[in-house]
């Protein structure tokens, strides 16, 4: 899957004062990519992934999936692009917290409409692939921080999505599993998948072969490390 | 999603929300609670109704005419029929007379006694004179020994037939027949009992399985015939219309009472439909009380739910952006929400059911015969799923149509 950003603005409106998010960014997302974005707090990383990951629309400018203009797409089709074409991973987890690991993670096959039995089959295997099999009938609250977002991680690529968005997913982590997180999404990018991730971290940054930075909404550099060509 | 299938999964997510706040959503269900006991218990005491209707209905024959002097149902019309003169035992001959076509024209006459078989007595018990005809115009058979006939009518015989509830309770057991049954300060010899024939209470009518027929000519004998008020049961001929023959009578009694045209008639004609009427009426306001208890109490518990999901959905607007975020369509949400505002309903409902039962119970002990039939319960069930729906609506609705990251952003 391709991503196309034209001359992408984002506008909140406060209190009759317009806070320009960004002013106009455009860029290409090739398949299989692993890109960093980065830049200085409020500069707009948070507002051009939800942009990315459909959760949110431009103020003006265009946004394409495979060369279709996500603003032509319906309620559903929105949906269900998010459902089977994304995954979304959040600093925060964003897991169900009265659901337990399994229905968590199955809860993305629901919505596509699976039946159970091939919904636990997906299911376990994405919690496999993220180390957590035992963990399958406990609450999030059980878990610690690092399980926690590898719960989140399985429960994104569980539809076999092209592209995984990551919003700052060690940010709430420790060095040390922090760094086991960017080893599942290494090993996820080698197996086909695009990765797009938002960190402040150079360390993190270091894993990805391509570094977007934003500084007030507008892309102020946008290279392939050195290091990955 | 497909439909069924999603429908079961809604209803698991739903009931595992439901599950983390059972205790408010019961407490907000008081209203559905009784609008559902109110639903069940009208139903059931109008089934009630309507079958002792029929069980006492069906004494009297559809094709009877009475003739008695005032209406069976006279709804406070009491001093209009005051001084109209009792019908005779005279009058009821020169009718039958008179009416060839009749098939029986048979009077009969009540009055209060005392009866007693052994140490054992009743107080107050209807005790009947009428004859043989009886047979002709009530349906009720005797279910042991023999109703009296012409010649214990014409020999002023002391014999009688008991009702089924007398026999139980007075004869314990014992074969009554032939034995003497003391009724007032007289003694008669019991020659059959009725059949069961249920009671028309409810109607404030007669109890008809606690009564007991005597001849006709006996009753007048000893309980006294002067100034004695009897009624006239008229069978129709078979195929006569009931209507035109009701002319007919009335035509016929007129001329025994020797009215003048201008003069209203000083008796009235009654039968079944009268009482049809008389059961409308009693029908009308069970289900009119009925059902304006259960509108209310389910209105206010409608809105009861409503708040609560309004609640549920505010609670949840981080949930709700979540699901959204990893592929919840608009339909899935709604349809969550719906299923759970159904789900508190049928809980409240299940519980006015389970009520219900013991409303039933009381009413069949305290007034008529009444138990929670199976479709009774299905329709509860339906109205609280239709009222689960009705009120859930606009919150589901409105938890549908959230913007995915302005309520994933909700804290
Ligand atoms: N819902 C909103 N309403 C109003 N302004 C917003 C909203 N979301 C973001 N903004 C503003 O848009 C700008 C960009 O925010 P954004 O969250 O994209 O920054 P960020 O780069 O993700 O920052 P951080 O590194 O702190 O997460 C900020 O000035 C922020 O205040
Ligand atoms: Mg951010």
């Amino acid at each position: 899957m391709a991503l196309e950003l034209r001359d992408v603005n984002k506008t909140y409106e406060m209190n009759h004062v317009g806070v320009h998010a960004l002013r106009g960014v455009s860029f290409l997302l090739a398949e299989n990519e692993y890109v960093a974005i980065m830049g200085p707090s409020g500069s707009g990383k948070s507002t051009l992934m939800n942009i990315i990951g459909c959760l949110d629309v431009p103020s003006s400018g265009q946004y394409l999936i495979d060369g279709q203009d996500v603003s032509t797409f319906g309620e559903d089709r929105l949906a269900e692009v998010r459902n089977s074409k994304i995954g979304f991973v959040f600093q925060t987890f964003n897991l169900l917290p009265r659901a337990d690991i399994f229905h968590n993670v199955e809860l993305p096959l629901i919505y596509r409409g699976l039946r159970p039995a091939r919904r636990r089959e997906l299911a376990m295997a994405a919690i496999e692939s993220v180390g957590l099999a035992d963990r399958i009938k406990h609450k999030p609250n059980e878990l610690s921080g690092g399980q926690r977002q590898r719960v989140a991680i399985a429960r994104a690529l569980v539809n076999d999505p092209s592209i995984i968005l990551a919003d700052e997913p060690t940010g709430n982590l420790d060095t040390a599993t922090g760094a086991e997180i960017m080893a599942i999404f290494d090993e996820l990018q080698a197996k086909g998948n695009s990765i797009l991730l938002v960190t402040h971290e150079e360390d993190v940054a270091r894993h990805a072969h391509r570094v977007i930075r934003l500084r007030d909404g507008l892309v102020e550099s946008d290279a392939v490390r050195r290091e990955a060509a | 999603m497909s439909s069924l299938h999603g429908t079961f999964e809604a209803a698991r997510i739903a009931l595992a929300a439901l599950r983390a706040n059972t205790a408010r959503g019961v407490l907000t269900t008081l209203g559905i609670i009784i609008g559902i006991l109110a639903v069940v218990t009208t139903m059931t005491a109008a089934n009630g109704l309507s079958n002792s209707f029929k069980e006492s209905a069906s004494v009297i024959g559809a094709d009877v005419l009475f003739v008695s002097r005032t209406p069976w149902i006279v709804m406070g019309r009491f001093f209009q029929f005051r001084n109209r003169p009792n019908l005779t035992l005279k009058e009821a001959e020169k009718l039958e007379r008179q009416l060839h076509s009749a098939i029986a024209v048979n009077p009969s006459s009540e009055t209060q006694r005392p009866v007693k078989f052994g140490n054992e007595t009743r107080d107050n018990i209807r005790i009947i004179g009428t004859t043989h005809k009886q047979m002709l115009v009530s349906s009720a058979v005797p279910e042991q020994g023999r109703f009296f006939n012409a010649y214990d009518v014409q020999a002023k015989r002391r014999v009688c037939v008991i009702g089924k509830t007398i026999h139980e309770q007075l004869f314990e057991g014992l074969d009554p027949i032939n034995k003497n049954l003391k009724v007032g300060r007289y003694d008669f010899q019991v020659i059959g009992v009725m059949e069961k024939q249920g009671s028309a209470g409810t109607f404030g009518g007669p109890d008809f399985d606690s009564q007991v027929f005597v001849p006709v000519t006996t009753f007048v004998k000893l309980f006294g015939g002067f100034n004695r008020n009897f009624d006239f049961a008229v069978k129709a001929p078979a195929g006569a219309s009931l209507e035109d023959y009701e002319f007919e009578v009335i035509g016929e009694m007129r001329k025994i009472r020797r009215l003048h045209p201008n003069q209203e008639d000083d008796f009235a004609i009654n039968k079944m439909e009268s009482l049809l009427d008389a059961f409308n009426n009693v029908m009308r306001v069970v289900l009119l009380v009925g059902l304006a208890i259960t509108g209310i109490s389910l209105f206010v518990g409608g809105v009861g739910v409503m708040n609560i999901m309004f609640v549920s959905v505010t609670e949840r607007t981080k949930e709700i952006g979540i699901r959204k975020a990893i592929g919840a369509k608009r339909r899935a949400i709604l349809t969550q929400f719906l299923l759970e505002s159904s789900v508190i309903c049928l809980a409240g409902g299940a519980i006015g059911i389970a009520l219900s039962f013991a409303a039933a119970e009381a009413i069949d002990r305290l007034l008529m015969p009444a138990s929670v039939s199976l479709p009774i319960v299905g329709v509860a069930l339906g109205v609280s799923v239709l009222v689960g729906i009705v009120a859930g609506f606009i919150p589901a609705w409105r938890a549908s149509r959230l913007n995915p990251i302005d309520a994933l952003r909700y804290e």
